[in-house]
């Protein structure tokens, strides 16, 4: 019974932490300017990020080591060294966007200026991470996430005809008003947002952290194929509540307020509240993720003690590396760049890091000498070659898409 | 590689997570020393650690620098990077088990420094996440 | 000497050609226990380059005791070869100089 439950919270953190601020934003967007037709994408995205964090969950549990650990030792301290660079580089600007994205929610829920809440917000991220036990950091923000599922609620209320909406997901149609470079453009976002990278070195990290062992591989898979596309299907509703509201309307999202308008149109202002809630739960959770994420790749990286299953004083560098990216986060928030615009850019630089942090993941998951027994299966490498593939164009795309299109003007 | 006993050195020596007794993480290995033996070949004398050893293996410009700023760092005119004898070694698996931990070996300068000057100023250092 | 110092070297033979690049280090564990745990032993370069297919004559040449021959079956690659250790003349500037000539 207790195993069930376990289960069943992993799946709901699992759920709600699915979210953060590139996807609030990404799906938003897409939705408000394309109606149905980048959910594709999405659900793409789903996809890939199962699949790898299957693979980087195993590569954990198997291994016992965090994913730049096994990084630096497959490919080589050069290679390691440019790929921790770039991934740290990205996440950082990540970490920035999220922590935008809290303050942001915090502005909408009082009309206090979201700039005043960016070092409380700072604060209580340092103070999180130095103080809560790592499964409570997970559980707490996951489960607050789960607020999110008021737009599930408020799409359910808008009541679209539902075979017309399913319909413009399964055979999509760029609107004709839009450029195809702009929808390839907000496609690659998309994506950038569903398969961020910071997720699967937290997530193999947090694998080690939680001391899982070969026996915890099919729990992981459970939540990861269970609650990742549930987490998805969150995305979707986002997105599918922007085209039924903003997008007949032409209102375009660049505030947060905009992403949570359907919800109050279609609940009311208890489901915007709700909606809030929802907001500072999954960017306070994606900060805690992003920030813990750039201590594990530079300590895994250089061979520091890290994790927050040792008392600080004991991995001491880690906590230094996090604290330092953390305020170049709040420094970054505080130059008053807009925080859509950072998340924005945020998600596209993350498409074009991504071969980067998959490709080792899949050639570790593959290597008998660290895997054992748990070494991918055909259909894990099939799956993880083809998406490799896409990650590639999608990573080459990316920049000259965002110049032709002026970052989707 | 398994049904010899022969080995690659970089895949089973090199970059490899460096652990304590109790799986504590102590460094990886930047590098290695190798000693010419009298009955033939190069025999490990050592593992070596810290930016004076890694530095030489990145390339170009970064490798220089790191090698520069390191010795900036630590004192004495030759500075030479951090040595761990091989004796100190009890295991060579997926991690480089020693028998000593890193307090015990003394070698981690700038673990040390920022414990001291920056983390155990701040309160909750010692607890374990509650 | 450090095992940088020979990874990526480039091998030049006796008469100055280039031989490759040393890609990895072959090694046995019967190196001294002074620990409990006998030291890895360096016994060959593995060297990959466009020209060491071949040299693989000369590295056959160089053969000594049976752990070689073993070594020798996996390395099956054309580009790649593994050269005795006892075959280094000098190592100066990083690179590796062999002694003895090809046949």
């Amino acid at each position: 019974m207790k195993r069930i439950l376990s289960v069943f919270l992993g799946v709901l953190t699992a759920i709600g932490g699915f979210v953060d601020i590139g996807d609030l934003v990404a799906n938003a967007l897409a939705g408000a300017r394309f109606g149905l037709s980048l959910v594709w994408v999405t659900m793409l995205g789903v996809v890939g990020i199962c699949l790898f964090a299957e693979m980087s969950g195993r590569v954990a549990a198997v291994t016992r080591r965090g994913t730049f650990d096994v990084i630096r030792e497959r490919l080589g301290p050069r290679a390691g060294l440019i790929n921790l660079v770039a991934s740290v580089l990205v996440t950082v600007l990540t970490f920035t966007a999220e922590i935008g994205g809290v303050a942001l929610a915090l502005e909408l829920a009082t009309s206090v200026n979201y700039l005043l809440f960016v070092p409380v917000v700072g604060f209580a991220v340092w103070l999180v991470i130095w103080r809560l036990k790592f499964s409570a950091l997970e559980n707490v923000f996951g489960l607050l996430g789960l607020a999110l599922i008021v737009f599930a609620v408020a799409l359910w209320k808008l009541g679209p005809d539902w075979s017309e909406f399913l319909h413009s997901i399964v055979a999509p149609r760029k609107p004709a008003t839009e450029d195809l470079s702009t929808y390839l453009y907000y496609g690659v976002a998309l994506f950038g947002a569903a398969l961020t990278p910071y997720e699967v070195f937290f997530f193999s990290s947090g694998a080690v952290e939680e001391r899982w062992t070969a026996k915890d591989i099919a729990t992981s898979r459970v939540n990861v194929f269970l609650g990742f596309p549930l987490g998805g299907l969150l995305s979707v509703a986002i997105a599918g509540c922007a085209a039924l509201v903003l997008m007949p309307q032409g209102i375009e999202v660049d505030t947060l307020g905009q992403v949570g308008l359907p919800v109050a149109v279609a609940v009311g202002k208890l489901g915007l509240a709700v909606a809030i809630l929802g907001f500072v739960a999954a960017t306070f959770g994606a900060a805690l993720e992003t920030g813990l994420s750039t201590g594990y790749s530079v300590a895994q990286y250089f061979g520091w003690q890290w994790g927050k299953f040792v008392k600080p004083r004991q991995a001491a560098r880690f906590h230094i590396v996090v604290l330092l990216s953390l305020m170049a986060a709040i420094a970054g928030v505080l130059t008053t760049a807009d925080p859509i615009k950072v998340t924005e850019y945020s998600i596209v630089f993350s498409a074009v890091a991504l071969p980067l942090t998959y490709f080792p993941i899949l050639v570790v998951a593959n290597d008998p000498v660290y895997m054992g027994e748990h070494v991918n299966g055909r259909l894990s490498n099939v799956l993880g070659t083809l998406f490799l593939f896409i990650i590639g164009i999608v990573a080459v795309a990316a920049i000259p898409l965002m110049l032709i299109t002026a970052a989707g003007q | 590689m398994t049904d010899d006993d022969t080995f690659d050195l970089r895949l089973r020596l090199l970059d490899r997570q460096v652990v304590d007794p109790d799986g504590a993480m102590i460094c990886k290995v930047d590098d290695v020393e190798l000693v010419p033996a009298d009955d033939g070949g190069y025999v490990v004398t050592a593992l070596l650690a810290g930016p004076l050893a890694l530095g030489p293996r990145l390339p170009g410009r970064l490798g220089r620098w790191t090698v520069a700023l390191a010795r900036r760092w630590a004192d004495g005119p030759d500075p030479a990077p951090r040595r761990i004898p091989f004796e100190r070694v009890t295991e060579l698996g997926s991690a480089v088990v020693l028998d000593r931990t890193r307090d015990q070996l003394g070698i981690a300068r700038l673990e040390d420094w920022v414990r001291t000057h920056v983390i155990d100023r701040i309160p909750g250092s010692r607890h374990e996440s509650e | 000497m450090r095992a940088s110092d020979l990874l990526g070297a480039e091998v030049h033979t006796a008469d100055g050609g280039r031989l490759g690049v040393v890609t990895g280090l072959r090694c046995t564990s019967d190196g001294p226990s002074t620990g409990g745990l006998p030291a890895p032993r360096v016994r060959a370069l593995q060297v990959t380059g466009r020209h060491v297919g071949a040299a693989l004559g000369y590295q056959q040449d160089g053969q000594r005791g049976p752990w070689l021959v073993r070594a020798l079956v996996q390395a099956l690659h054309r580009r790649t070869a593994l050269v005795d250790v006892g075959s280094i003349d000098r190592i100066e500037d990083g690179t590796v100089h062999l002694s003895g000539t090809p046949d």
